[in-house]
């Protein structure tokens, strides 16, 4: 295995695990909260449709998030959406630990493909979430 | 069902599309949409948004695990997901422009084509004598594995390069133009086109259904599609089906994966044939 697969590799394992840990952290914190108060959860329900998937604040912008992770006690829904938000740019993560390692073994081909790549992958995430 | 019940039910689903997904190479979508909506009584955009977070998880974990058995060759990967993403954004821009359900039904067609083939070679363990390709020498898309299920090491060239940029090109297209995943192409447009290991073409396929995807993925969150409780436990669930399913491939021969994908390439054929012909919608 040369060292940008094992940098590739360890890149998509520890960024997938670290945005799991957070989103599990964050659903078992509103769970918690849900159990101690008159309204639990009802996770069959919210999911239903769009009307009751909205009885939880679900965020979709960026900015929309950090605010919420901002605030003190930070909001359960906001520490999930984190780990989502983390778990959908691990790809470009890789992709950019992949143009390092292409540029540092001097493969200008495979480092001009992953730059464009990336490219693409930014512009399409930043215009939908950048809010 | 109670909160807990639901939550440990749709974890084992997804640790369940994560291990296919992990030897099939496709993104679980095809497989947790439908579980989503039919079992668990998941609307369609959320089951949608979900699909996107199983299609990330999985190559987080499959591509994890395939590059580091040598399964996945990255060069190859990175080569091929440039056409897809070209074919993608190319696909996005022609929405409303070419007529969906030709381009259905023509697809249809090729996979029906690619199955016959794959059953044409359903018991073709590793193909042995390559023509070289000089693209393939150019960009390096050659790799060796070693095969614990043959007990040696196993070379291989692509070959018919361009015919599997073309292909790549068409699946990033249909990616585009009808917003669904594409790794049953991926794998066939190495497989059958490209003349590559069949493990080699599943493990590749998973590193880049996560490119892809996450290319698209702004466009489900933006919406409010993703939702948490049910991006939480599908993404533990894939994450660890995903890499534990990097475990089980390499006890698999090229053959028995190629057997288990054949039937999901018969139900995209005849589904997207269906389509095209406007029986199904």
């Amino acid at each position: 295995m040369s060292d940008v697969e094992r940098a590739v590799s360890r890149v998509l394992l520890l960024g997938g695990s670290l945005a799991v840990v957070l989103m599990l952290a964050g659903l078992v914190t509103l769970q918690v909260r849900a159990a101690r108060t008159a309204h639990p959860l009802d996770v069959a329900h919210v999911v239903e449709n769009r009307e009751a998937g909205r009885s939880i604040d679900v965020f979709v912008s960026l900015p929309q998030l950090a605010r919420a992770l901002g605030r003190r006690p930070p909001d359960p829904v906001a520490i999930v959406t984190a780990g989502i938000v983390l778990l959908l740019a691990t790809p470009g993560a890789a992709l950019v630990v992949a143009l390092i390692g292409f540029v540092r073994v001097r493969e200008r081909g495979y480092a001009g493909i992953c730059a464009a790549l990336l490219a693409a992958l930014v512009c399409g995430f930043l215009l939908n979430v950048a809010g | 069902m109670s909160d807990v019940v639901f939550l440990i039910t749709l974890l084992g689903a997804a640790a369940g599309a994560g291990v296919l997904g992990a030897i099939l190479g496709l993104g679980g979508g095809i497989l947790l949409v439908p579980i989503l909506t039919l079992f668990f009584g998941v609307s369609l955009p959320y089951a949608m948004g979900a699909s996107i977070v199983s299609v990330i998880a999985t190559s987080c974990g499959a591509a994890a695990g395939h590059l580091t058995s040598g399964l996945a060759n990255i060069r190859l990967g990175l080569f091929l997901a440039l056409f897809t993403v070209t074919g993608a954004l190319a696909g996005a821009s022609l929405v409303g422009i070419v007529p969906p359900r030709a381009l259905q039904a023509l697809f249809g067609l090729a996979l029906g084509y690619s199955a016959f083939t794959t059953i044409r070679q359903l018991h073709v363990e590793v193909t042995e004598s390559l023509t070289t390709d000089p693209l393939a020498q150019r960009f390096a898309l050659e790799g060796v594995y070693h095969d614990p299920a043959l007990g040696r090491d196993v070379a291989y060239r692509a070959v018919h390069v361009r015919a599997g940029a073309a292909v790549m090109f068409g699946a990033g297209l249909l990616s585009g133009l009808l917003g669904i995943g594409s790794g049953a192409f991926k794998v066939l447009a190495m497989d059958t086109f490209m003349r590559l290991p069949m493990k080699v073409s599943t493990a590749t396929s998973n590193f880049m259904i996560g490119l892809t995807a996450a290319a698209s993925a702004g466009v489900y969150f933006g919406r409010g599609d993703i939702h948490p409780v049910i991006a939480t436990p599908v993404a533990l669930g894939v994450l660890v089906g995903s890499y534990g399913g990097t475990r089980l491939i390499g006890r698999l021969r090229n053959t028995t994966v190629r057997k288990l994908f054949l039937p999901i390439v018969i139900y995209l054929a005849v589904s997207m044939l269906l389509r095209g012909l406007g029986v199904l919608k």
